[in-house]
């Protein structure tokens, strides 16, 4: 070991420079990987970028519409943030949000129009949460009490719920697909009762909604007793089975907590813009980005928010993109080079690297320094 | 007997299930060294965009696979990086290398004035050894009349079976899947045998990319593989990580896929269950059998590698 030129050794706790340094390198990182190959295909890099920021914030419409493309990505990604840490590994964002969205879609046209919004609306979003709920427990409850490998079933259920989801429009006759069309089937609308109302171009109050929930769960896992307990099985379920905490019903909990949110996306998502089930509008990954989104903010349940609304910019920045003949699929790539370069960065967060010691140091030098 | 719909179903799960076997197999290699990989589903879409882009570019069908092997190889050390000298978490560092396979391999499909988007494939992989032997009752159809790439994934699995179990390399790589600390005074260089076989797992999804992009889907789209490296990743538990039954697994898988077309053929009342609804089946057999192989007891009997995804730590021993 002594000819080494570095060491490597586990840190202790990172300083919080370090904690915010490390993620926005990442996006620097990713950006300049995402702009060689941009420049390697013939596109101007500073410009496309350029056009990217001008269409995320450069106008007011451009900032409303980056914030309806963060509102799902907050709840997605305090979804998979909640998981993860507990070392639930749900991938099923995506299903769960998809099933939140036929589970709010579904209560609202059964609710009809007879309902007033300050029932209709809570109604819709908690049902897309229990839709979420729901589709978690499918996996969860065989992990928690036979053992099952829930990374695998919970990416299953992600594709079993999108051909729920086709099967609700296109393969069927059922509430959720519009009767009225029938050259190529769409969702029903849902009453404009359970619609959430806008009040800046497009945006709706669903960014709140999204906001409150996030600092919700912040609350819950931070400040609670069930939090603390939930903590505690997250960094050694041995030594929470010894401090007496029920271990199974923790991990279910958290499991059903992280389906909710993802749910509540998919309520919010179709009681917000979209207004029906709709099979184009709602499969866009959002379960996934989630992901991205809790890697990128070190699974903290409040820097969630701010950079889903950095992701939010992004998605928002493929349309435009397409105006100058850039293609959409630079926004996913670069999305997915900042998850890499994110995923690297934990390495600095955990870890010190330093010069071996020089020969001993006197220890009267040190006195007198 | 040979037109018969079971016959006509088996011979097109063998075609569906080709992509599966090089993936799983690829993946048994990485996950027998001890290193989860979940960015099967973004090695085998950066391989199809590759041996695509090739084959378009030189119309050459081997051009194409070579540079699709060698796409998902160098596309696979992401992964050996982070996991195996970072030792970060495999299972996120899996996803992300999925997550940007999927966008790399869309962007590199429409990026440029002239873009592969929408473009059929210059050449296919065509069914060879045809002709009278092909038309032999039920061994004809089964074993003549593929394409060459479907003989290669036997070849794979044979030889990834050998590998495994009767060569001193194989011994070694299990050796450091199971216990890598022991492997490592006995010797072997943990973190090389790792990284070859992350390496040689990113190749094989590589390849298993390319037969999407050039035999069975031969039009270049955004996302031309399904689930498949999903799949893959079940495949490979159902599989209990023996390259001989992951090509049985792979047929059954590509059997399930294959079902929507079987079940139009036979008439009412089977060809009216909504293609939507059948759209499902592979996945609900994967959680099905997820759920009775890997549960309790059961779990220990299977064979999964130790350590798997286990970071192995040298100086902390």
């Amino acid at each position: 070991m002594a000819n080494r030129r570095f060491i490597v050794e586990p840190r202790g706790l990172a300083s919080w420079r370090l904690r915010v340094l490390v993620p926005v390198l990442s996006v620097v990182a990713a950006l300049v990987v995402g702009g060689i190959f941009l420049a390697l295909t013939g596109e101007n890099p500073f410009e496309v970028y350029g056009q990217m920021v001008d269409s995320a914030f450069g106008s007011t419409r451009g900032i409303s519409e980056t914030l309806i493309s963060a509102t799902p990505l907050i709840l997605t990604g305090v979804a998979a943030a909640v998981a993860f840490k507990m070392l639930v590994w749900n991938i099923g964002g995506e299903g769960q949000f998809i099933m939140g969205a036929i589970f709010a879609a579904g209560f609202a046209i059964w609710l009809g129009d007879g309902a007033p919004a300050f029932i209709a609306l809570p109604v819709v979003i908690l049902a897309g949460g229990l839709g979420g709920a729901v589709w978690a427990s499918i996996a969860a409850i065989p992990r928690v009490y036979l053992g099952t490998n829930e990374i695998i079933t919970t990416l299953m259920l992600n594709f079993i719920a999108l051909a729920l989801m086709n099967f609700l429009i296109f393969g069927s006759s059922s509430p959720w697909r519009d009767p009225e069309v029938s050259t190529f089937p769409q969702g029903r609308p849902i009453p404009d009762a359970a619609r959430l109302p806008e009040f800046f171009n497009r945006l709706d109050v669903g960014i709140f909604i999204a906001i409150a929930l996030a600092i919700v769960a912040w609350f819950l896992i931070g400040k609670t007793g069930w939090g603390f307990a939930v903590r505690i099985v997250g960094d050694s379920a041995d030594s929470a089975r010894y401090a007496g905490i029920g271990v199974p019903q923790k991990i279910l909990g958290i499991f059903l907590m992280s389906g909710a949110y993802a749910g509540f996306a998919g309520g919010l998502f179709v009681s917000g813009p979209v207004g029906a089930l709709d099979p184009r509008s709602l499969d866009l990954g959002l379960g996934f980005t989630g992901i991205i989104v809790a890697a990128l903010a070190g699974l903290h349940l409040l820097v969630v928010i701010p950079v889903a609304i950095l992701m939010g910019a992004l998605n928002n920045a493929g349309p435009a993109l397409q105006s100058i003949g850039v293609p959409t699929a630079t926004v996913s790539m670069l999305q997915g080079a900042i998850l890499i370069f994110a995923v690297a960065g934990e390495f600095f967060i955990a870890n010190r690297i330093r010069r071996p010691d020089p020969d001993p140091v006197p220890e009267l030098e040190e006195v007198a320094a | 007997m040979n037109e018969s719909v079971l016959m006509l179903t088996v011979v097109a799960a063998i075609g569906l299930g080709t992509p599966l076997i090089f993936a799983t197999i690829g993946e048994i290699i990485t996950e027998r060294a001890g290193i989860l990989n979940l960015g099967v589903q973004g090695m085998m879409l950066v391989g199809a965009v590759a041996g695509f882009w090739a084959t378009f570019t030189t119309e050459s069908l081997a051009l194409g696979v070579i540079v699709a092997v060698a796409a998902g190889a160098a596309f696979s050390v992401i992964h050996a990086f982070t996991s195996i000298t970072l030792r970060v978490s495999q299972i996120v560092s899996g996803l992300a290398l999925t997550i940007f396979g999927i966008g790399l391999a869309s962007f590199l499909g429409q990026v440029g004035s002239d873009p592969l988007v929408g473009n059929p494939s210059k050449k296919v992989f065509e069914p060879i050894l045809t002709g009278g032997i092909a038309d032999w009752p039920i061994v004809g159809p089964l074993i003549f009349g593929h394409d060459i790439l479907v003989y290669v994934s036997w070849l794979v699995a044979f030889g990834a079976s050998y590998y495994l179990f009767h060569t001193r390399m194989g011994l070694s790589l299990r050796a450091v899947g199971e216990d890598p600390a022991s492997s490592e005074s006995a010797g072997v260089n943990v973190s090389r045998v790792r990284y070859i076989h992350v390496i040689v797992g990113g190749a094989l999804a590589g390849l298993g990319g390319a037969y999407f992009s050039l035999a069975l889907v031969p039009t270049w789209q955004d996302d031309p593989i399904g689930a498949a490296g999903w799949i893959a990743i079940a495949l490979v538990i159902l599989a209990s990580w023996r390259p001989g039954r992951a090509v049985f697994a792979a047929y059954l898988f590509g059997a399930a896929e294959r079902i929507q077309f079987t079940l139009q053929t036979l008439g009412e009342p089977w060809s009216s269950i909504p293609s939507t609804l059948l759209a499902m089946l592979p996945f609900v057999l994967a959680i099905i059998a997820m759920i009775v192989l890997t549960s309790g007891k059961r779990a220990r009997y299977l064979g999964a590698p130790a350590a798997l995804g286990i970071p192995y730590f040298r100086e902390q021993r």
